[in-house]
């Protein structure tokens, strides 16, 4: 039954405003597939002209290489999992489950078989003739996933399902989601401003911002290689400073000098000698560096804060620029602890070196 | 890529267009604007045409206007309309103002007794408080005879000052009502504020209360111009040879009738260009004043010192007791002997023995015609309201101008209109129940419709896309999903309607005849007549059939009293 899906060069417009302009991809069969971006980032109203509740300005929706663009939305067969449920108030567990199947006029021996498997696969089984003021948010949101799912939909849609939840009940599900997707193997349309759920859950993700995906790649690579500055800034933490490229090593690698005159080695650049980037550097890729093994090529600054987090230690070094270097080291038992005020020296290997073009007017 | 270009072929694009036109929505949609326009816009449409018509050739386009203006017998009752109406609009707010601060600020005592007196006074029929008012102080009224015995006179019930007097006490719920409810939005920091600065009481009101409740008294103030000017009840018991605007409408619609109802038509053009101005300032101020606050801790109820707060119960409780005196009486004297408009003070129960053969068929009209109506308002209000919330644009906006347009047109006019439009075949429908119901739903929807929406406003709309999202096209989704989850607003709009309904009486009066005679017109005639004994007996069971369905309102759907404006 399910379904790939194709976005083809979709656009709309309200007014003056484009919401999604001229996005375009394809989600294979089976994938878990995230749009991820901050609110207003257009991927909700992608989300919904694929239901079908609003119309693209232009461009085209397929399923299955079949364009539904005049299909309406009870027609399209796909499944969706709201942010505050929407789950029928007046219905009880069982018959919300049930609408799908009755509003498709199955037979009453099938509705009853496939609501019951579908109550036991999201463990409810024992609630179902209870109505849903009496369910707690997480019990809810499994009704409506278990509701979207039974009628085995061509494409399974979520719009940020799991952030009326609290944190540890969004664990849990987040979990839960992913193994009955891969259990079910659907195609599955996932809307987060969450990037760690995003990471956590999808095969595929596509990062969006003012109507355009910025990036569209497996989650370690969205992490490890934003391809652009939107994405290195909204993924992860990060230290975004601005510098120049000074030159080129014979590898290839560049020099880049950072604003506050320390100087480092990224291991490539598009942009061109002599020009103004940003930088970005993972805090976690920092090292202290060696006192004794200094190179011309290293950071040097002075410990301006420090942040002790158990798991990690935050250090902010002032290098002289702006804002101070963001430096994560992994909290160890026997770790040296800097001292505030103490000078230190820093290292970044190339690789870990990225460089942006600086956004215009930003 | 083949399949793709397949099916974008134009002809595909051009059936879901036609398809698309078939779609429950939009049938809907042209429903409702072809019933609106039949009922509403086409009889307003012929009466404002007959209005520029004259019988005789020759005449210029505006002869029935200049006759008007010219002749003091029908410009003055223009001029009296606006005299009573604006002094009733004055006194009911110097009246309901202060009551409605004391007793929403002081713990007054008895208050919810207060306030079901306020919904009693307010839903009772005008009419019937003011022949209620002939019984206690007309020319041999109960109270007249009374303190002439002492030597004193009381003062007139009959012309201006008696109209004036009456519609104060009936339509001060009105301010009541808004102004307790514009309270209760109103932040406790802001009087806090005001008193910390260095303001009195009476100063914080003034300066910082009273300009937060404008939206609130602005729009009782209008509400009440507008029942008082297009009242036709009152002025018809108690006007005698004072005249005001809805008396020379019906007064010239039964001489003409048989013929066209030309000078009738003229005079409903006015009251309706009146009406409808009314509305759109009111309109135009409520958006002005409006200063959107949300209470997060409303004012909360005071304990001023004893003196104050008895004279505060105190001129509240006189004020109840003058208003729900008629409503009394009434009930009183349907028990009492009567010969002729004289009461005499033997409890006896001839008067209900009386209408009791002739009851059978004004009692089945009322509620079949209520019942229908009401039904219809239900159904279409509700369906109209869905359109307006959830399909926004040009249509839905005009559906939405049109039914609130009908809000401003007064019963009296819409009578005149629809008989204007549906007299003559093919549809003589002139003293048939249809066009009863026809205005009765006609007049009522706009709240109906109203009272949908600012439900469904509350309703997320996620809710019906999940539906349709399942699988369940458009009119499926409106029964099994919108309509359950509106039930209880629904219901409460029927409950509401239906207590409205029942008492109507200006477009009745118009639109009646022998066989679809109402409760209301036979009381009418009772009064007229003189049969004041037998008038209570009906009046009383009238009373009883609009306040039932408000007893359930109010006890269990735990409305308030609020649900009334």
């Amino acid at each position: 039954m399910t379904t790939s899906v194709t976005i083809d060069s979709v656009t709309k417009r309200f007014g003056d405003t484009t919401a999604v302009d001229a996005v375009s991809f394809d989600i294979a069969k089976g994938e878990f597939f995230t749009l991820l971006g901050s609110s207003g980032c257009g991927k909700t109203t992608l989300l919904r002209m694929i239901a079908g509740f609003m119309r693209q300005t232009s461009g085209h929706i397929r399923f299955g290489g079949k364009v539904i663009d005049h299909v309406p939305p009870h027609q399209r067969n796909t499944g969706m999992v709201f942010q505050n449920y929407a789950i029928f108030p007046h219905l009880t567990v069982f018959d919300n489950i049930a609408y799908g199947l009755r509003a498709r006029r199955r037979g009453k021996a099938e509705i009853e078989r496939e609501v019951k498997r579908m109550l036991e696969l999201v463990r409810l089984g024992h609630l179902a003739h209870r109505r849903p003021r009496e369910l707690s948010g997480g019990q809810q949101q499994r009704v409506v996933l278990a509701r979207a799912m039974v009628i085995q939909p061509d494409v399974l849609l979520m719009d940020e399902p799991l952030s009326n939840l609290d944190t540890e009940m969004r664990m849990h599900l987040r979990a839960e989601i992913r193994s009955l997707q891969r259990q079910v193997g659907v195609t599955t349309i996932y809307v987060t401003h969450d990037q760690e759920e995003a990471l956590l859950m999808s095969d595929r993700i596509a990062v969006m911002s003012r109507g355009r995906v910025e990036q569209l790649d497996v989650p370690h690579r969205i992490y490890a290689e934003p391809q652009t500055l939107f994405v290195a800034g909204f993924i992860g933490e990060n230290n975004l400073l601005p510098g120049t490229v000074l030159g080129r090593e014979a590898d290839g690698g560049a020099i880049i000098e950072l604003a506050g005159g320390g100087r480092l080695r990224g291991a490539s650049t598009t942009t061109g000698d002599g020009r103004a980037c940003i930088v970005s550097i993972r805090p976690q890729d920092i090292d202290i560096a060696d006192a004794s093994n200094g190179t011309e090529l290293s950071l040097s600054g002075t410990v301006g804060d420090i942040q002790f987090l158990g798991g990690a230690v935050k250090l902010m070094v002032d290098i002289g620029a702006d804002k101070p270097l963001t430096v994560a080291l992994p909290g160890r038992r026997d770790m040296a602890m800097p001292t505030l005020g103490s000078a230190l020296r820093l290292s970044v290997p190339p690789h870990a070196v990225r460089t942006f073009q600086p956004e215009v007017g930003a | 890529m083949s399949t793709a270009t397949r099916s974008e072929d134009p002809t595909g694009r051009l059936g879901a267009v036609l398809g698309r036109l078939f779609d429950f929505w939009p049938m809907v949609t042209v429903a409702a604007l072809g019933l609106t326009t039949l009922l509403l816009l086409l009889p307003v449409y012929n009466i404002i045409g007959l209005s520029f018509s004259g019988t005789e050739a020759g005449r210029s386009l505006f002869d029935n206007y200049a006759m008007f203006f010219s002749e003091p017998y029908y410009y003055r009752s223009l001029i009296n309309s606006f005299i009573v109406s604006i002094s009733a609009t004055i006194l009911a707010l110097l009246v309901g103002i202060p009551a409605a601060y004391f007793v929403s600020r002081y713990n007054i005592w008895a208050r919810s007794l207060i306030k079901t007196v306020v919904v009693l006074t307010f839903v009772s029929p005008p009419f019937i408080g003011s022949y209620s008012w002939v019984i206690l102080l007309g020319r041999s009224g109960v109270l007249t005879r009374f303190f002439a015995e002492y030597g004193i006179s009381l003062p007139s019930i009959y012309g201006a000052p008696g109209i004036i007097f009456v519609f104060t006490l009936q339509y001060f719920p009105f301010v009541f009502l808004l102004v307790s409810s514009g309270l209760k939005s109103i932040d406790q920091s802001v009087e806090d504020a005001a008193r910390n600065l260095g303001s009195g009481e009476f100063a914080t009101f003034m300066k910082v209360i009273a300009p937060l409740l404008l939206p609130s008294i602005t729009t009782a103030a209008l509400l009440v111009f507008v029942a008082a000017f297009t009242d036709l009840g009152t002025p018809l018991i108690l006007g005698e040879k004072f005249r005001v605007l809805p008396l020379l409408i019906y007064g010239e619609f039964v001489n003409d009738f048989g013929g066209q109802p030309v000078l009738a038509s003229t005079l409903s053009v006015l009251l309706l260009a009146v009406t409808t101005a009314a509305l759109l300032l009111q309109r135009w101020l409520s958006a002005r004043f409006s200063h959107a606050t949300a209470a997060i801790r409303p004012l909360t109820m005071q304990e001023p010192p004893p003196l104050k707060r008895m004279l505060a119960a105190g001129y509240v409780y006189l004020l109840m007791a003058i208003a729900i005196l008629p409503l009394v009486n009434i009930v009183i004297s349907s028990f009492l002997k009567a010969n002729g408009p004289v009461l005499t003070a033997e409890l006896s129960l001839e008067n209900y023995r009386r209408i009791a053969g002739t009851l059978a068929r004004p009692l089945w009209n009322t509620i079949l015609f209520t019942s229908t109506a009401t039904l219809a308002c239900a159904v279409i209000g509700t369906l109209i309201a869905y359109i307006i919330v959830r399909r926004p644009g040009r249509i839905s906006a005009l559906l939405d101008t049109i039914v609130m347009f009908s809000y401003a047109v007064p019963g009296i006019v819409l009578g005149v209109g629809l008989v204007v439009t549906y007299h003559y075949p093919p549809f003589a429908l002139t003293g048939t129940a249809l066009i009863l119901i026809m205005a009765y739903f006609i007049r009522r929807l706009p709240f109906s419709v109203r009272a949908s929406v600012s439900a469904l406003q509350q309703l997320s709309r996620d809710t019906e896309e999940a539906s349709v999202n399942l699988g369940a096209g458009p009119a499926a989704t409106f029964a099994r999903v919108t309509v359950p989850l509106l039930s209880m607003a629904i219901l409460s709009g029927v409950l509401l309607t239906w207590s409205n309904t029942i008492r109507e009486l200006s477009a009745t009066l118009i639109l009646q005849s022998g066989s679809t005679i109402t409760v209301s017109i036979e009381i009418f005639n009772e009064v007229v007549n003189g049969n004041f004994g037998v008038a209570s007996a009906l009046g009383s069971i009238l009373i009883l059939l609009t306040f039932l369905p408000l007893i359930l309102l109010f006890t269990l759907m735990g409305k308030n009293e609020e649900a009334l404006v």
